[in-house]
C-alpha cells in the first residue's frame, strides 16, 4: 500500500503539473480538494482519466468521486481493491 | 479636418528568441546559427503563483505575463478590446491531444489539453486574467494573422468606437511542427533562416498619453495583387490616409529572412515600389513565425520611440546606424500572396 500510494502521489504530481510539490509535501491523509493540494473540478476530471489510464478503473457514477478522492490514502485504497491492471 | 482620431503604440512588451521583456536586443542582439530556436522563458516562478500557472502551457503563460506587463506600464488595467493574432494558436496543447486521440484509440482524452488547445484561448485567457468584458477577437490568417488583428484594432480604434487596445501576436513552434516545415522545405536549412517563437503584446491607444513610442498611421493589406500597379495602389492609398508622401518615409522594414522564394518578392517589390530607401530588417534576430511581423512591427516602434536605428537592424549596403528615425513603413509578405503595409511615424509627426 506504502508502495502504491507514492506511485499515485508521482502520478498525480505529473499529471496535474504541480511543478512546486514534492510527494513528501503530500500528505496521506490530507484532503485533496478545497483544503490541502487544493484541486478543482478539472483536476477532478483529470484524475478519472488517471484511474481509466493506469489502472483500469472506469467510474461510472461520477459522485463515485466525491468519497474516492478524499484523500491519497482513500483513493489508493479503492485503487488497490478495484483495479484491472 | 480629419474626423478620425489618431492612434498611438504606447508600450510592447516580448518574449522571444531575444531576452525576454526588455528591448536588450536594440543594444546586444543575441545571434543564433541554428535552424530552429525555442524563446528564452523568464523564471515563471518569479511572476505567477504556483498554483496560477500550473495548467498553462508556454503560449499561454507568455501572452498573459507580456499582457500584464503592458497593462501596467500604460496604467491600463481594462482595454476596451482586446484582439489578438495567431497563426498556430495552441499548438503544443493542440499537438497533445491529437496525439492522445490516436495513442488511446480515441478514449481517455485528458481535459486541460482539449480546453486549451484552440486558437481564441490566448485572447480568453488573457481578458479572464485582467477581467475584461469588452470585445474579444482572435484572427488566425496564417502569415497575416497579426496585421488582421492589427488593422481590426485601428479602424476600431480611428472611428472612435474604442479607445484602447490590447494587441497580440502569439505563435509558439513545437518540435513537431518544425518537423514538418523541415520535410516541405519551408524552413530548417541554414540558407533558410530559423524558425523562431513569438509572444508579443502591445497597447494602443487614440489618446499619446507621455511615454507612446510612436504613432500608427495606418493599415493597409492586399490580396494577391494581380500585378505590381494594384500593389502601389495599395501603398498610395495608405499614405494618403496618412497625407503623407513616399518621399517623407525613411526607412522601410520588410520581413527579409534569407528564405530565398519568399525573399525574391520581397527584393522585386522593393525595387519597384521604393528603390531608394534604406531598408530594415528583423528576422535575422527574431526568426520566422506566422505572426513573426507583430515582432518587427514591435522592433520599429521601439526604435521609433528611441530615435535610434541600430546598424545591426540594417540590410547590407544600407549604411550604418541612425541617431535618429522619422517615418517608418513596414512592408510584410508571404508568398507573394498575402501583402501588408503599416506606417508608424515618431510621436510628433
Amino acid at each position: 500500500m506504502e508502495e502504491l500510494i507514492l506511485e499515485l502521489k508521482q502520478e498525480i504530481i505529473a499529471v496535474l503539473n504541480l511543478e512546486e510539490v514534492a510527494p513528501t509535501d503530500i500528505a496521506d491523509d490530507a484532503p485533496l480538494f478545497g483544503e490541502g493540494l487544493g484541486l478543482d473540478s478539472i483536476d477532478a476530471l483529470e484524475l478519472i482519466v488517471l484511474m481509466e489510464k493506469n489502472y483500469g478503473i472506469k467510474l461510472k457514477d461520477p459522485a463515485q468521486g466525491r468519497e474516492i478522492f478524499k484523500s491519497i490514502r482513500v483513493m489508493a485504497e479503492y485503487i488497490y481493491a478495484n483495479r484491472t491492471k | 479636418m480629419s474626423t478620425r482620431s489618431d492612434v498611438y503604440i504606447l508600450a510592447a512588451r516580448q518574449i522571444s528568441v531575444q531576452p525576454p521583456l526588455t528591448d536588450a536586443w536594440m543594444d546586444a542582439p543575441v545571434r543564433y546559427d541554428a535552424p530552429y530556436v525555442q524563446a528564452i522563458d523568464p523564471d515563471y516562478r518569479q511572476h505567477f503563483a504556483p498554483n496560477e500557472a500550473r495548467r498553462l502551457g508556454k503560449i499561454l503563460k507568455r501572452a498573459m505575463l507580456t499582457s500584464r506587463q503592458v497593462m501596467a506600464a500604460t496604467g491600463i488595467a481594462n482595454p476596451d478590446a482586446i484582439i489578438t493574432g495567431t497563426g498556430l494558436g495552441c499548438i503544443e496543447n493542440t499537438e497533445i491531444f491529437l496525439n492522445a486521440l490516436v495513442r488511446e484509440g480515441e478514449e481517455l482524452l485528458t481535459p486541460t489539453h482539449f480546453m486549451q488547445s484552440t486558437h481564441n484561448t490566448i485572447g480568453s485567457l488573457i481578458a479572464i486574467d485582467a477581467g475584461c468584458r469588452g470585445y474579444n477577437a482572435t484572427y488566425a490568417h496564417k502569415g497575416t494573422s497579426f496585421e488582421c488583428a492589427l488593422a481590426d484594432a485601428v479602424v476600431q480604434l480611428e472611428s472612435r468606437r474604442i479607445q484602447t487596445a490590447l494587441v497580440g501576436a502569439h505563435d509558439e513552434m513545437t518540435p513537431g511542427y518544425f518537423t514538418l516545415l523541415k520535410r516541405t522545405g519551408y524552413l530548417g536549412h541554414a540558407v533558410n533562416g530559423f524558425a523562431g517563437e513569438v509572444a508579443l503584446s502591445m497597447m494602443l491607444a487614440s489618446a499619446r498619453g507621455e511615454n507612446a513610442l510612436c504613432r500608427l498611421r495606418g493599415v493597409e493589406m492586399e490580396y494577391c495583387p494581380y500585378d505590381g500597379e494594384a500593389l502601389r495602389q495599395a501603398l498610395n492609398r495608405l499614405l494618403q490616409r496618412a497625407q503623407c508622401s513616399l518621399d517623407e518615409v525613411d526607412a522601410v522594414m520588410t520581413g527579409v529572412s534569407g528564405r530565398q522564394a519568399n525573399d525574391q518578392v520581397y527584393a522585386s517589390v522593393c525595387s519597384r515600389l521604393f528603390p531608394n530607401k534604406k531598408l530594415l530588417r528583423y528576422k535575422h534576430l527574431f526568426g520566422e513565425a506566422y505572426t513573426a511581423p507583430g515582432l518587427g512591427l514591435y522592433a520599429a516602434a521601439v526604435c521609433l520611440g528611441r530615435q535610434h536605428i541600430p546598424a545591426h537592424l540594417l540590410a547590407e549596403h544600407a549604411g550604418g546606424e541612425q541617431r535618429s528615425a522619422g517615418n517608418i513603413l513596414f512592408y510584410n509578405q508571404m508568398e507573394g500572396k498575402n501583402h501588408s503595409f503599416i506606417l508608424l511615424s515618431p510621436c510628433g509627426k
